[in-house]
């Protein structure tokens, strides 16, 4: 009876009645799992990983619902149980973690009733009973000070803490599966690795198997002993990590593993972005003489620039702060003095986590933000005018923002969002406006007919297409790059990759690239700046700081990426 | 969150100067209260009398700082119809619409919520349709037709209830009330319910749109997740989460029926300070329209304090500091 796995899933469908017919967003999925194991499910966005983990807890909503197949957990049938009997194993027997604790936390009540709610599901317990087992249940994942802790509220506390709450109400009543669905995504790189390490000696501590779903295949090869690849609703090939990675069998773990830049030689094209090569980029405006450098300047310098971030009290505050009888908000110092320079055609990188103010200071080398102190100057001129209301002077600096979704004005067709910047700065004329949107769509790998399309009508990777082809059609030579490729899929992420290498070249491009993925900076650009807290802690040709970090925090921050294992020679 | 306090204090004396300065002018400017007052057949002295006994005959400044004055002393003059000090003329009248309006509110709110909290977490089923479609009626008919369809159904056609009036009533700390009898809650009943349709309408729509979007969110699908209940999941995550924009709109409702239940109150001769103030423009009765509407923004201000408090009491994030 031991010996039997503790979770044997065999030919699971899973499907979705939608208006435009059924989607199966599981087909035929079929795994089994002993006890106290660690399984991996990888697979990029829309391949069924997240829908299989519903699927085994029984919470599909409609109009989707489990079509076939059967879920043997503990010897038991769960598909086609009736919803009571699934609710009173769920959070006992099987427990779920998400990927963002900030939606999974409820931000009005505390920790405590959360928890004390999670407890109530299953047992009786006083309000006594239940703030010691909160307590406990705190201590058991590493919070610090759980006696306090218990009475927070959840944005009272960091995004690993709250991960960790929200790991210990899903282990309250030791379920004998746990399955965290993207539980390191929304976090950053060293919480993450702390996280993957407590949640490695917890369930090894309580015997609890896990399903890890995730993304990302390095931090899977960190923690399951098995993994199963997801492609279209499909497992297409399953089995011991090591394995798995090393050796991959399916043409598309292999094109996974390709397109992680890590894997590749820095600069390298990704063997994922191939194929036909795109258009050559429109012609530029020859540059107008009046605003020639001005000799002997950098190319690109921020010069001891800081950024504070306060709010303006009110009137009553502001009397109160004057006469002393209240004390001043306190500064939230985002940049701290820092000085860069970058060369004519380089590529810096800026890296760090957030809160290390690394897109506070792209912005302010984009002239989006007024810097609180300090210059920003290109070829000698200023980024940005002086005093109250400054603006931004150039146009020949241009930004990408991380999500294309948020970027793009959703009322407006493509085409005209891209037109809109050159014909306002007279760098393209009314005629020449549509055939110079076509040319660029071309340039970034679009179809130029997608010009009369709406950005929902595009998939994510296509919309930051189309939010390169806008920056670059403003005819930039320094671009600013804020986590461009931060919330796309890895085979889309190589792929867009690629793109920016390939246009940097074309068109001599210099680029500042803001990234918290240490992998991608690597792999793009030429020298490398580590922020944190506000302050650049170490700077230099990014091989050496890779290689051979000087600063503490860099050696923290390199230690804390999960590492795939190195293919068999 | 005391200087918050502080500062809503300010602001609330501020809005109350500016507000009795407005209502005073703009009152200023309508007819003659001379004209009410005397007769046309008495003689140019005793009218001329009569004006500088208000002080009819002063600059309208100096009547305003004299009203000013008398108001910082609690005295918002006598009524020129009453012959009583207005405030006192107020205050006799204000718990008969007091009770009219919580009437009305709460049951709203006690069956609308409720009713809106279903309709947002079985959005398919027939009796949410039923109910959203009754909530629409709710708010495009119109009140003053409502309360004659009640009258002639509950009152004329099967003699249920009484058309009008606020009946037997009884005392509690020194003030009469309709609720505290049998009698008195049979008179209450339909006003409040004519009252309570539209707010009826408004919150089950509120409730439901919120719950519709927090049962779609990861704060539900973690609480399925660890077992819990619909119900407790209702009760507990649910409703706390949509409970601030109800909150307001209570507030707002509550206020807005308190100073504006005139048409009701007409309907159902029920004699609270709706009727009063529709007497007292057609008499041109100015000190009474003046204190009610000083007294209207007053509501309005505290109502909308205490909504802020209970703001801080339901979402902890707008407390300050961090830990």
């Amino acid at each position: 009876m031991t010996d039997a796995p503790l979770l044997e899933i065999t030919d699971l469908t899973t499907q979705f009645f939608t208006r435009a017919g059924v989607v199966k967003a599981v087909d035929g999925v079929s795994f089994s799992l002993r006890r106290g194991e660690v399984m991996g499910l990888v697979g990029e966005s829309g391949s069924g990983k997240s829908v299989t983990g519903f699927s085994i807890i029984g919470l599909i909503d409609p109009p989707g619902r489990v079509a076939s197949g059967s879920v043997k957990l503990d010897g038991r049938e769960l598909v086609g149980l009736p919803p009571d009997e699934l609710r009173t194993l769920r959070g006992r027997i099987v427990s779920m973690v998400f990927q963002d604790p900030l939606m999974t936390l409820n931000p009005v009540l505390t920790i405590g009733e959360q928890i004390r709610l999670a407890l109530e599901a299953h047992e009786k317990v006083s309000g006594a009973q239940a703030r010691q087992r909160a307590i406990a249940g705190l201590a058991q994942v590493r919070i610090p000070r759980p006696e306090a802790t218990v009475d927070y509220y959840p944005h009272q506390l960091s995004g690993g803490m709250r991960q960790r709450v929200a790991i210990a109400i899903a282990l309250l009543h030791h379920p004998k599966l746990i399955i965290c669905d993207e539980p390191t995504t929304a976090l950053d790189v060293s919480i993450q690795a702390e996280i993957l390490v407590e949640m490695k000696e917890l369930v090894a501590e309580l015997g609890t198997a896990l399903i890890w779903i995730s993304h990302d295949l390095a931090t899977v090869a960190s923690i399951a002993q098995h993994v199963a690849v997801m492609r279209l609703g499909k497992i297409v090939e399953a089995g011991p990590t090591l394995d798995v990675l090393t050796r991959p069998q399916h043409a598309y773990t292999r094109a996974l593993l390709d397109s992680l830049p890590s894997r590749a030689k820095p600069g390298e094209f990704l063997l994922r972005g191939g194929g036909v090569p795109d258009a050559v980029p429109p012609a530029r405006k020859p540059a107008s003489a009046a605003a020639a450098p001005v000799p002997g300047a950098p190319y690109f310098i921020a010069d001891r620039v800081s950024k504070r971030f306060e709010s303006r009290p009110s009137a009553l505050r502001a009397l109160g702060q004057r006469f002393g009888l209240l004390q001043p908000p306190p500064v939230v110092m985002a940049v701290d003095e820092v000085s860069l320079t970058v060369p004519r055609g380089e590529a810096l990188g800026l890296v760090g986590e957030s809160g290390s103010g690394k897109s506070t200071l792209g912005r302010m080398a984009a002239g989006i933000y007024a810097p609180s102190s300090g210059t920003v100057r290109f070829e000698g001129w200023p980024v940005m005018s002086e005093g109250q209301g400054s603006k931004k002077l150039t146009t020949r600096i241009q930004t990408i923002f991380q999500d294309p979704f948020a970027s793009l004005d959703p009322r407006m067709r493509i085409g005209d969002g891209i037109a809109e910047g050159p014909l306002a700065h007279g760098l393209i004329g009314k005629a020449g406006a549509r055939g110079y949107v076509r040319d660029w769509l071309a340039a970034v790998g679009l179809d130029p007919a997608f010009a009369d399309r709406y950005p929902h009508q595009f998939s994510g990777g296509q919309r930051q297409r189309v939010a390169i082809a806008r920056a670059l059609a403003m005819q930039p030579d320094l671009v600013v790059c804020d986590e461009p490729v931060a919330s796309l899929d890895v085979s889309i992420q190589a792929q867009i990759i690629n793109l920016l290498m390939r246009l940097r070249a074309e068109l001599g491009l210099t680029l500042i690239f803001i990234s918290h993925d240490l992998s991608v900076v690597r792999h793009l650009c030429d020298r490398v700046a580590v922020m944190y807290r506000g302050r650049i802690v170490e700077e230099g040709p990014a091989g050496e700081v890779y290689d051979n970090p000087q600063h503490d925090y860099t050696k923290r921050l390199l230690a804390a990426v999960p590492v795939l294992p190195e293919a068999a020679a | 969150m005391l200087t918050h306090i502080a500062e809503r204090i300010l602001q609330a004396l501020a809005v109350m100067l500016v507000m009795s300065a407005l209502v005073f002018v703009g009152v200023y400017a309508i007819g003659n209260p001379i004209d009410v007052l005397i007769g046309p057949d008495v003689s140019q002295d005793i009218r001329l009398e009569t004006i500088a006994r208000y002080g009819l005959d002063k600059p309208l400044w100096e009547q305003y700082f004299t009203f000013l004055n008398r108001v910082l002393h609690g005295d918002f003059g006598r009524s020129f119809v009453f012959g009583m000090p207005v405030l006192q003329l107020i205050l006799s009248r204000l718990p008969a619409t007091l009770e009219l309006t919580l009437a009305a509110v709460l049951s709203a709110a006690l069956i609308g919520i409720p009713a809106g909290i279903y309709a947002g977490y079985r959005p398919e089923s027939a009796l949410s349709k039923t109910i959203m479609a009754l909530s629409i009626l709710g708010f495009s008919v119109p009140t003053f037709w409502i309360g004659l369809v009640l009258i002639m159904t509950f009152a004329v056609e099967l003699s249920w209830l009484p058309a009008g009036g606020r009946g037997e009533t009884a005392s509690l700390f020194g003030v009469e009330w309709s609720f505290l009898t049998l009698n008195g809650l049979s008179h209450l009943l339909l006003p409040a319910l004519n009252l309570a349709f539209f707010k009826l309408a408004l919150m089950t729509r509120l409730a439901r749109a919120g719950t519709r979007e927090i049962m779609l969110t990861d704060t539900v699908k973690f609480a399925r997740a660890a077992g819990i209940s619909e119900s407790v999941i209702l009760r507990r995550h649910v409703l706390r989460l949509i409970s601030i924009p109800l909150v307001t709109v209570f507030g707002l409702e509550f206020a807005s029926t308190l100073a504006f239940a005139v048409v009701t109150e007409t309907i159902f001769s029920w004699p609270g300070i709706g009727k009063l103030i529709i007497d007292s423009i057609q008499s041109l009765d100015r000190p009474v329209m003046v204190a009610y509407l000083m007294l209207v923004a007053f509501v309005f201000i505290m109502i909308n304090f205490l909504v802020d408090l209970t703001y801080f009491a339901l979402d902890p994030r707008l407390r300050k500091g961090r830990a």
